[in-house]
């Protein structure tokens, strides 16, 4: 019989693997790094005005929406995991791999962590950029907010390959992930805080998971540590991941083309 | 002290079925089989018998609804994990990773089966060499011909030398060549020891190929065996003979040459000009011919034509389900057919 590789040879072999996908179309790469710095260039200028004025959160204006950003960078990177995943199970490199002995958590964890990369490299290209444009650094912050995110990431890398994995059709994976999109990022505030909205408005944030990784992340990129808000905000972060990893892995079980 | 050999695969009572728009259609309808250590074994049928569903059980993609299924000695349900470590996989889509490059796929997985780099690489170079992946090895699969791909996805079924090798209609799609060159392949593993289970809707492959075969219909076994020992259980061969003689005088031969135990059947049949035609089936041709020929040169018959047919394993078809195997499938709801929708 032979023997097996170990669980984090598997995890980072499958990570190596889709680093690769990755780099070989580097199409990706340009669309991760240019996105998130033209939010920076165009839409921060709308916000200026608004700055300062009542309901807005305190601070220059890239601190408020240098936050933003990095939750959008984290959801970008994480949603775009189902894609591929539906072109293997087309090609049958997922029953292929589903008949080694492979962990399936191992398959799927390749991916997330992949995706962490891909969050992480432009996140620290919109600091540096911030940073020059007046956003405030506060170093122990940030490294939390990069802590804060990536489980975001994981948590949408596992429910896009999970969703890919079950919905088999790009067309149907695509009208999931644009259809939750904009619900998603505009009731968590990301792009404009959500204090500016009515209170309906605010209540139906509390319901968004996403909601909680915006708040935390303003706090941390504050400075602010040790706060009710930052707590929250990794509670159910940690919690989506937990069950977005334990949905892709048991997707991943199942899968069929 | 020796036991006697473990066998590869031992089917009992295998059930699955599927639901697909309201109805069930039983995939896989009771089916029991079992296959040596170094023998090739086929299932051979149309498509939707449900030869895919059983090798998508035997191989852990699908749990079966009932029935027993030890691979390697292992339970494809209670030891799943055990098995997979034991078994390789080469399915109908092939797997291979196409923007990664024929080396990569092979590295990954003797990687994830334990390999050390050093060894994978080594075993890598090996197969490279045996299925002649020189001078491709470097490039994406994605500019492979459709041969050079199938033989990657053989190599990379068989990179951590898998006691069972298992193939779903491997040579579907290859030219001759190609498929020649794989069941080359398929021999050397077998005679290695390797346990070969492959599908196929090709008769020449299941009667060439195969040691032993099981044609499935309806996602039942109905006939099992060597190829020639089925044709000669199930079928007979077929004699022609066109003497220069007339039907009257033939009708008498006729007549005589039905005596002999190892002839079946006789039939005299008009022909061109004023000529008669014998067609007789028999379980022995040679004894068959000589006799036809001895009672015809008896009466100074010279003979114009003789030819025999060897009976094909689609005349075992016929003669089990009425129909033919190369029309078989195409009009019936397939259980493969039924896979792809339920699962």
């Amino acid at each position: 019989m032979t023997t097996l590789a170990p669980f984090a040879l598997q995890t980072r072999l499958f990570f190596l693997r889709k680093l690769l996908e990755t780099l070989r179309q580097p199409v990706w790469i340009i669309t991760g790094l240019t996105t998130p710095v033209l939010y920076l260039a165009l839409f921060s200028p709308l916000l200026r005005p608004l700055a300062g004025g009542p309901a807005f959160p305190p601070g220059h204006v890239l601190d408020v929406f240098v936050p933003g950003i990095m939750v959008l960078i984290a959801f970008g990177a994480g949603m775009g995991a189902g894609w591929p995943v539906i072109w293997e199970l087309d090609s049958g490199v997922i029953e292929r791999l589903r008949v080694t002995p492979a962990s399936r958590l191992a398959l799927l964890l390749g991916t997330v962590l992949r995706d962490i990369v891909m969050f992480a490299v432009p996140g620290v290209v919109v600091i540096a950029i911030g940073a020059a444009f007046g956003y405030h650094v506060h170093l122990g912050g940030l490294v939390l907010l990069f802590v804060l995110l990536a489980l975001l990431t994981a948590a949408c890398s596992a429910t896009s390959s999970a969703l890919g994995l079950n919905l088999k059709q790009i067309g149907s994976l695509a009208a999931v992930v644009t259809g939750v999109q904009l619900p998603l990022t505009l009731l968590a505030g990301i792009l404009l805080p959500l204090s500016l909205g009515p209170t309906w408005l605010r209540v139906l944030g509390h319901f968004n998971p996403m909601y909680y990784a915006v708040q935390a992340a303003r706090s941390l990129a504050a400075g602010t540590v040790t706060t009710g808000t930052v707590g929250l905000g990794f509670l159910v972060m940690a919690v989506i991941a937990a069950l977005a990893v334990w949905w892709g892995t048991r997707a991943y079980q199942h899968a069929m083309a | 002290m020796s036991s006697p050999p473990m066998p590869a695969v031992r089917v009992a009572g295998l059930r699955k079925s599927f639901r697909v728009a309201g109805t069930t259609i039983e995939a896989v309808n009771g089916i029991d089989l079992t296959v040596a250590a170094g023998e090739i074994f086929g299932l051979l049928g149309p498509n939707g018998a449900g030869k895919t569903t059983t090798l998508r059980i035997l191989t852990t993609l699908l749990p079966a609804d009932a029935g027993d299924a030890l691979v390697a000695g292992e339970d494809v349900r209670r030891a799943p994990e055990r098995v997979r470590r034991q078994i390789g996989y080469v399915g109908q889509l092939g797997g291979a990773d196409k923007d990664a490059t024929g080396r990569e796929n092979l590295m990954l997985a003797g990687r994830l089966y334990g390999l050390s780099a050093a060894d994978a690489r080594r075993r890598c170079a090996e197969l490279i060499e045996v299925f002649d992946l020189d001078g491709l090895a470097g490039r994406s699969v994605r500019t492979y011909s459709g041969g050079q791909r199938r033989r990657l996805e053989v190599a990379l079924g068989i990179m951590h030398r898998p006691r069972v090798l298992f193939l779903d209609e491997p040579t579907t799609g290859l030219d001759p060549q190609n498929r020649a060159n794989l069941w080359e392949q398929l021999r050397l593993l077998r005679d290695g020891g390797t346990a070969i289970f492959l599908t196929t809707h090709y008769l020449d492959e299941a009667d060439q190929l195969c040691d032993r075969i099981a044609i499935v219909d309806h996602g039942r076994v109905i006939a099992l065996g060597r190829p020639d020992e089925l044709k000669q259980r199930y079928s007979a061969d077929t004699i022609v003979v066109t003497p220069e003689a007339g039907p009257e005088l033939l009708d008498v031969v006729a007549r005589e040459l039905a005596d002999a135990p190892f002839i079946s059947g006789v039939v005299v049949e008009p022909g061109a000009g004023g000529h008669g035609t014998i067609r007789l089936t028999a379980t022995d041709a040679t004894r068959a011919m000589a006799e036809v020929f001895g009672a015809l040169a008896s009466r100074g018959v010279p003979t114009r034509a003789a030819s025999v047919a060897r009976p094909t394993l689609d005349d075992v078809f016929l003669r089990e389900t009425g129909r033919s195997l190369r029309d078989a499938g195409s009009s019936a709801v397939g259980a493969d057919a039924a896979e792809e929708v339920a699962a």
